[in-house]
């Protein structure tokens, strides 16, 4: 089911999502710089990469660095905060780039990296949010969210945009953001995520399905609160008239 | 099955295609319908938001900078070796403007401090122009006196060289002398006494016929004889009248060594001539 076949090292899925936002082929998905002589593909620039070749470290920055800095934008909500993890996830990728030995896709290896850098500087700030092993933790009793029985069903067809649902993210818990940034807007597969993780396949399926719920939870309390709001704002109005 | 078992597949398989018995669960279930819709919904909404963003370039420039300064990235930027030049183009870098004005600067200082130190040493007593000076400036047929350099006599055998020496000696740049000191020492008047004379046996033994073979010349080298002979005796009078004045021995001083020089030109004209 999950296409893990690696083309030049990209999944299948990812690289689609890839190419559908750039439209650049395989291999030529960075926007290579007018002074690069050649577009290699990302297995030949990592390997010059680990022989220290400049050139190729460039061109590995240009191929993920957009969706890496996405995933940090979105992971934190900061855009200087979010600078300064791919700064650093960036380090520590070319750092141990000489020990990869493509046991795995580069952009899972590179995606492994930034999701631990995030979450370790979402620890160490000590947000109030869940921490990580309870979320990937399926049976912890925090971890499930609990449809609110009593109250009313709404529809979110046709009222979730992207503003709304950004909103919605910044106040997941990390574990789940992260499953869900990764599947839902990223693209990756469940066994990718899984990697990335370092969980299970079901933990990586049942993370979102939880992080999904969670999300129609949060968006039914905007719309909620947006009604509640436009009610009171046309009492005001109508009292004010009378 | 249940809506919490429908929420199980859900969980384990996803929106993806449902089996059988969950799709008959939907048919009557509005919650679990309403949940798959919001769910559907939520997910494609999910596809709007980019899967990339672009970041700011000075991540890169600092990610790089950092990867060189720790060696990682081994071949930085090539720098561009410009090709060897011919040597002739080495004389025009000194051409440059910055190099012309540091040099000229720089000549100007030095001069500027040799300029200083002999003021100086020579205004300390404020020496006016010799008669012979202004005399020569005036008429543009007076021959200045030769300079030491090419004086062909040796100095050994030349009084007037050695007058010119000692006067040299005299007039070299030496811390002011207290008032004690500008008491003239018998040694001084020695020396003035003995430059006299022997000024005036050189100017004895000049030729009485003609120096230069030109009557003009001749007749401008005699005058100023004669001018620099008068300034010398107006000196020594003062000298004998106030033998402690400074100034006038200075003067005096500095006549003979004129004196000196002048008749040396004359004698080589002469020399030459003959």
């Amino acid at each position: 089911m999950c296409s893990s076949t690696s083309v030049l090292g990209t999944t299948l899925k990812g690289t689609r999502r890839i190419a559908s936002s750039s439209g650049a082929a395989i291999g030529l998905l960075a926007r290579p710089r007018p002074t690069e002589p050649v577009a290699w593909t990302e297995a030949e620039a990592i390997r010059r990469s680990q022989a220290g070749d400049s050139a190729a470290f460039d061109f590995l920055y240009q191929l993920h660095s957009r969706r890496v800095y996405a995933l940090c934008l979105r992971m934190v909500n900061n855009p200087a905060d979010a600078e300064d993890l791919m700064q650093e996830a960036f380090l520590q990728l070319f750092r141990k780039i000489g020990t990869f030995r493509g046991e795995s896709a580069f952009s899972t290896w590179l995606h492994r990296m930034t999701v631990n850098v995030v979450l370790m500087r979402l620890r160490k700030k000590s947000l109030p949010t869940d921490s990580l092993e309870e979320t990937l933790d399926p049976d912890a009793e925090n971890s499930s969210p609990k449809r609110d029985v009593g109250a009313p069903d709404l529809r979110l067809s046709g009222a979730v945009d992207r503003v709304n649902l950004e909103r919605s993210i910044e106040q997941l818990p990390p574990g789940y953001r992260t499953v869900f940034i990764l599947h839902d807007v990223q693209g990756y597969e469940h066994n990718e995520i899984a990697d990335i993780m370092g969980c299970s396949v079901g933990n990586s399926k049942s993370q979102l399905h939880k992080a999904r719920t969670r999300l129609r939870e949060l968006l039914q309390e905007q719309i909620r609160d947006q009604a509640r709001q436009e009610r009171q704002s046309a009492k005001a109005q109508t009292g004010s008239k009378e | 099955m249940q809506c919490k078992e429908l929420e199980a597949v859900l969980e384990s398989e996803g929106l993806s295609p449902l089996p059988q018995e969950a799709r008959e669960h939907l048919a009557s279930c509005t919650n679990c319908q309403d949940l798959l819709a919001d769910l559907s919904a939520i997910v494609v909404a999910a596809k709007r938001v980019p899967a990339e963003v672009t970041p700011p370039d000075r991540i890169w420039i600092s990610v790089r900078a950092q990867l060189e300064a720790e060696g990682i990235i081994r071949d930085a930027e090539p720098r561009v070796t410009p090709a060897p030049s011919p040597w002739w183009q080495g004389f025009a870098e000194l051409f440059r403007p910055r190099v012309l004005a540091g040099v000229g600067t720089g000549l100007f200082l030095v001069f500027g401090g040799f300029y200083l130190v002999e003021h100086r040493g020579t205004t300390n007593i404020a020496p006016q122009p010799t008669p012979v000076q202004t005399q020569a400036s005036q008429n543009p047929n007076t021959v200045a006196p030769p300079s030491t350099e090419v004086n062909p006599v040796a100095p050994a055998k030349n009084p007037l060289r050695q007058v010119q020496t000692a006067h040299a000696a005299s007039v070299a740049p030496e811390p002011r002398p207290s008032n004690k000191s500008l008491l003239p020492s018998p040694s001084e008047n020695a020396y003035l006494g003995d430059s006299a004379a022997v000024l005036s046996a050189t100017e004895d033994s000049l030729p009485r016929r003609e120096l230069t073979g030109n009557a003009t010349v001749d007749a401008s080298l005699r005058q100023n004889l004669r001018t620099l002979n008068g300034f010398i005796a107006e000196c020594e009078a003062r000298l004998k009248q106030n033998p402690q004045d400074q100034l006038t021995r200075e003067y005096l001083n500095m006549a003979y060594q004129q004196k000196a020089e002048l008749l040396t030109a004359m004698m080589d004209s002469g020399r030459s001539e003959h």
